[in-house]
């Protein structure tokens, strides 16, 4: 093989070994684990990651961001297959009567099948609106699996918490609500 | 001959049959290419309620005659791609498809022009022998003869 051929060679093997280090490096630098939960664990209180998903009942679409600065969030990650999740809307939507105009309460329908979870809320009764996240892209940034995963998201736009136990719950709105 | 119309044959087996799946799916085919969202498998290794909902899913698909690129389109919209097992013939997930078979390619084509550079690099020709010793020379040719005889 002539030698400029061989160099030449040489040299794109080289790169493409660079190259693909480099992408090994940038994918552990941002590593998926780095979501809303696990920054809640380590005590820190991260910015709500936007989105803009359209409703489930088909009027519209919810903009997360747009409640920045104007409103406190309860942000409620649910799926018609998820048995517990039932109790938790149901609390949330007794809640949502008690803090109707101070607090929004928008529910993420993940993972799930739309016609569905349209049919679960009427079934129990849940008013609150949702969107559709079917294929968990919005669920991931926030925590992934399992759910229900229910998050307190202050007026400034930060998530102050998530519900681990059920005494959080008139916790966490109290304290919302306040801010 | 006969191996060409074996082979026509075949490939109008395999063509109708194809043709028929895609038509008429049963619901062991289509759990075999859908994922359940939330295990990482296939829908027919997983009895988790979001595959359970899914299988609902595809058997109303069936039950109302849907072709199985309905059923699955209907799913993609609702899940995304991610949802399919395998990616699908079109756009993006075409690179699944065809970089392993240019990858192969490309790497027969490599070796291809490997053999045929080392297959030219001949050994250096044996320097010409040289004369023998004419006493030896005559002894070989005596030894030669008595065998001969």
């Amino acid at each position: 093989m002539a030698r400029p051929v061989r160099l030449a060679a040489q040299a794109s093997a080289v790169a493409l070994v660079v190259g693909l280090l480099a992408l090994l490096v940038w994918r552990v630098a941002h590593d998926d684990n780095a979501n809303v939960s696990s920054a809640l664990d380590k005590g820190n209180h991260p910015t709500a990651p936007a989105f803009d998903l359209a409703r489930l009942d088909g009027r519209g679409r919810i903009d997360l961001g747009e409640f920045r600065g104007k409103k406190p969030v309860v942000l409620d990650f649910w799926a018609s297959w998820c048995t517990p999740c039932i109790h938790e809307s149901k609390r949330l939507e007794a809640a949502l009567h008690r803090y109707r105009g101070k607090i929004e309460f928008v529910g993420v329908d993940t993972k799930d099948f739309s016609e569905d979870a349209r049919s679960w809320q009427r079934k129990h009764g849940i008013t609150y609106p949702s969107v559709h996240d079917g294929g968990g892209k919005v669920l991931a940034k926030w925590g992934g699996l399992p759910i229900p995963r229910i998050f307190f998201v202050a007026r400034d736009g930060k998530v102050v918490g998530q519900l681990v136990v059920e005494e959080d719950l008139p916790r966490y709105l109290r304290q919302i609500a306040e801010s | 001959m006969k191996l060409a119309l074996l082979l026509c044959l075949a490939a109008l087996v395999a063509a109708t049959a194809a043709h028929a799946s895609e038509q008429h799916p049963t619901q062991a085919e289509l759990e075999g290419e859908v994922m359940c969202p939330v295990c990482g498998t296939t829908l027919d290794q997983s009895s988790s309620p979001a595959a359970q909902q899914i299988k609902r899913v595809i058997a109303r698909g069936i039950a109302a005659g849907d072709t199985k690129e309905e059923i699955k389109d209907r799913l993609v919209a609702n899940y995304g791609e991610s949802i399919l097992a395998a990616p699908p013939h079109h756009g993006f997930g075409l690179l699944a498809w065809w970089l392993p078979i240019v990858g192969i390619l490309t790497a027969a084509a490599l070796v291809g022009i490997g053999a045929w550079h080392w297959s030219r690099v001949r050994e250096p020709a044996p320097e010409a022998a040289a004369p023998l010793d004419p006493a030896l020379e005559r002894r070989l040719d005596d030894e030669l003869r008595r065998f001969e005889a």
